[in-house]
């Protein structure tokens, strides 16, 4: 899990083109969205395509998304669960 | 002096639902829905996803289905017109995309191919096929271009610029706006259901909708409706998602009923915009509960039957805004079964007939950009509107870029006779721009907001500009490229959703208006080489007040391989260029400072006389020879023989022996290059002297007389900068 969250944080900077952020500044359970980060509803459906695409996970309508992107945490743990590439 | 009124005489549409104005009320008296699976490209069965798509063969002239669905809604709307309209607006936000996209999937590189691609192709297509002489106008403002085409053509004719107007919108569907949607989770898989409580989003479809619009002291017999007014608004709120409380929405409202001299009360019917998005329909019933609370007209979506045509859908809706007043009757919100309670609107489900004398219509879209009409039936005694001349536009900022840089180094090169082609580094255009504001901007955004921020500072006012203008030949096309290539590469699976956001035409100006917190008109026109030509044109008919601070941007960005492909005048150079210019403008009475006029704009096409109308336009040779002390020439490099023809005609015919400059010589050959030769006589003016390196033999001193900046080639345009 905690690999996973490291290697989130990177492909996050790295989507979003976040360069004023290092991966340490973003910690598991800080706010991913409209939190200091300043993502947006954008950046949100950016991220949906990135694990789409590289975890085969499909997070697809709004209230899935409100849950799955509250933090790092919350969507390592997701993907964790969905994804038929990572084992438990 | 009194404003014309405008009149509807002549309406054309074609959507999923009909062809033919006829036809249409049919299918809305029958509540036909005209939504089912794509079928006009291929689509991966995981992402299947309703549309609006029209069911019928188009003639095979080699033109894309855009300008063919615009051509068909624009014959019908000109069927009892005899002669050519004076002047054609069109709304259009995807141009030829439908085709440039296939070509580039399979790798076709042939540049004929792609000589419809551009958005403003749509217009002019309808120019060459209609005989207009112009002004042709392309307004690309997203999902309310249509609205805010009729604002245009409303202005030009009050004006008394044309006697008679083609304004519309058209869009078809492709592959763009279709996964663009799906990725941003916009799309209803159900089908558009708008003000239902189960809606989950919009339906993209496709269609044109056409208005001849005339300009008359009273109703002429043939008379639909009338256009009482129209509003503008900007949300400057976000890229993609409208304002949550629905202010924009309100202001565009309110400013049409104000601009319409009619109160609320009045209006018996809202079309509604409608879209069937969560957001969208929430943002637009807070607005108007605002705007009417408890006391609502009856009100419909029509986008559940007809899905939403996008640039089209503003055009479409006032045509059936205009026939519910002259048919009497109310289109059913279709698609909604259950209103969510949460909006508080009771929407008619069901066609109704009843007498409607006057209805509001809105359209929103991207780029918080809110456009609103009034409609009513006409009147034979109304009284005159009386007509003021508003104070002159006058230069009170100003901004360029180009390959050698920003404007201090642009200006010190073309002083020394000194080519400014090439493309300035990213960095060095983003260099005074936060890293925050600018992650998700690529190089036209990044242009457009250093050189809104750089004119604003030249002005030295304190005031944020209230409304905006910007001209692109292309658009972004970083996003465009980068949108379809990771589309292609995942075999029509993943996309950027950013990428799309910023894709259209009007991001920009979104962005520059977020940063100014500009909220009142935001237009972005397009029309290849004389898109910052249209955006002056437009800015001058749309803005009247006295004290607001108005931004023209004209710009456009290089891109390694579209740039060459789609622009001729780009691929016939050795060097790839891009750049723009700025200007920020305020309308005031004194005339110390510079003044800017956009003062002609024709087609050349079937058009002999273009210089001789030209010159009498500028007030004939001995006022050209008096007013103007330098000339500059735009000759974009595809038109090169008949431009240089045309300027022969023009010092021949006008007698002017100042200094001519060849700027593209010095520019670069890119869409936009108008705008930064505009900047550079705005430079040379402020110092009363054209450099020596410019002049020949000629004499640099301007003597106090002004600039003329004239557009050669398909078009021929004057901006003329007077001191």
């Amino acid at each position: 899990m905690a690999n996973l969250i490291d290697e989130l944080r990177v492909k996050i900077i790295d989507t979003l083109n976040l360069e004023d952020i290092v991966p340490d500044d973003m910690g598991e359970d800080d706010q991913l969205v409209g939190g200091e980060l300043g993502l947006d509803s954008i950046d949100v459906l950016e991220l949906v395509m990135m694990i789409e695409k590289d975890y085969s996970v499909r997070i697809d309508n709004k209230e899935l998304g409100a849950k799955v992107f509250a933090n790092l945490r919350a969507l390592a743990e997701y993907i964790q669960e969905k994804s038929p590439g990572l084992s438990n | 002096m009194t404003k014309a009124r405008v009149y509807i005489t002549g309406t054309g549409l074609i959507t999923p639902v009909a062809r033919g104005v006829l036809e249409t009320k049919t299918s809305i008296m029958n509540g036909i829905r005209g939504i089912g699976p794509v079928t006009l490209f291929p689509v991966p069965r995981d992402r299947s996803l309703p549309v609006g798509e029209i069911h019928e063969s188009f003639e095979a002239d080699g033109s894309p289905r855009t300008h063919q669905l615009a051509l068909i809604a624009a014959e019908e709307a000109m069927d009892d017109s005899k002669d050519p309209p004076d002047a054609i607006v069109i709304g259009g936000t995807t141009g030829g995309m439908a085709l440039t996209e296939t070509y580039l999937k399979k790798g076709d590189t042939n540049r004929e191919l792609f000589k419809y691609h551009s958005t403003g192709s749509v217009a002019e297509y309808l120019a060459l096929k209609l005989k207009c002489k112009g002004p042709v106008i392309t307004v690309s403002t997203a999902c309310s271009s249509g609205t805010a085409a009729i604002k245009i053509a409303l202005e030009m004719l009050r004006e008394g610029k044309a006697k008679n107007v083609l304004v519309g919108g058209a869009d078809s569907l492709c592959r763009l706006t279709y996964y663009g949607f799906n990725a941003l989770q916009l799309i209803d898989p159900a089908g558009a259901r708008p003000l239902d409580i189960n809606r989950r989003g919009m339906t993209v479809s496709e269609g044109a909708g056409m208005l001849f619009l005339e300009g008359k002291e009273t109703a002429p017999d043939n008379a639909m409706a009338e256009i009482l007014g129209a509003g503008l608004s900007c949300d400057a709120y976000h890229p993609s998602s409208p304002d949550p409380e629905g202010t924009g929405a309100l202001a565009a409202m309110r400013a049409a009923i104000k601009d319409g001299c009619i109160s609320t009360s009045e209006i018996d019917y809202v079309n509604l915009h409608g879209t069937g998005t969560i957001d969208n329909d929430l943002s637009e019933a807070r607005a108007l509960y605002t705007l009417f609370a408890e006391d609502k007209p009856l009100l419909s979506s029509v986008k559940g039957a007809f899905g939403h045509s996008l640039a089209a859908a503003g055009a479409i809706e006032a045509v059936i805004s205009a026939m519910a007043i002259s048919g009497n009757f109310v289109p059913g919100n279709v698609g909604c079964n259950t209103p969510d309670p949460e909006l508080r609107l009771n929407p008619v489900i069901e066609p109704i007939e009843r007498d409607i004398q006057t209805v509001l219509s809105n359209s929103f879209g991207f780029g918080g950009n809110n456009a609103a009409v009034v409609i009513g039936k006409p009147v034979e005694e109304k009284a005159p509107i009386a007509s003021h001349t508003p104070f002159p536009l006058t230069v009170v900022g100003c901004a360029c870029i180009t390959g050698a840089g920003k404007t201090r180094i642009t200006e010190k090169k073309v002083s020394e006779g000194r080519s400014c082609k090439g493309i300035l580094p990213d960095r060095e255009v983003s260099k005074d721009l936060s890293p925050k504001t600018v992650r998700r901007l690529k190089r036209l955004s990044r242009l457009v907001l250093s050189l809104a921020i750089s004119a604003h500072k030249d002005s030295g006012v304190s005031d944020d500009p209230n409304s905006l203008f910007f001209g692109t030949g292309w658009g972004p096309l970083s996003e465009t490229y980068d949108f379809l290539t990771k589309l292609y590469e995942s075999e029509e699976h993943f996309t950027s959703p950013t990428d799309f956001v910023g894709s259209v035409h009007n991001a920009p100006a979104g962005v520059t208006a977020i940063q100014f917190r500009s909220t009142g008109p935001n237009i972005t026109t397009t029309g290849g080489d004389y898109s910052f030509e249209q955006s002056l044109m437009a800015a001058n008919l749309l803005t009247k007040g006295r004290d607001d601070l108005i931004l023209i941007v004209g710009a456009d960005e290089s891109h390694e391989m579209l740039s060459s492909l789609f622009d001729d005048s780009v691929s016939g150079d050795q060097t790839l260029s891009d750049g723009g210019g700025a200007l920020c403008l305020r309308r005031a009475a004194n005339s110390s400072g510079l003044r800017i006029y956009p003062s002609f704009f024709e087609y050349s096409k079937d058009n002999p006389s273009i210089i001789s109308s030209l010159i009498d336009d500028l007030g004939g040779p001995d006022r050209i020879k008096n007013k103007y002390g330098a000339l500059l020439a735009g000759i974009p490099g595809s038109h090169r023989e008949r431009g240089r023809d045309q300027l022969s005609q023009f010092l021949e015919g006008s007698g002017f022996e100042g200094p001519v400059i060849d700027y593209r010589r010095l520019t670069g050959e890119f869409a936009s290059a108008s705008a930064v030769a505009t900047v550079l006589a705005v430079c040379f003016a402020r110092e009363g002297k054209i450099p020596e390196a410019l002049c020949g033999s000629k004499s640099s001193s301007l003597n106090g007389k002004g600039i003329l900046i004239i557009g050669l080639g398909k078009f021929v345009t004057a901006v003329e900068v007077i001191t």
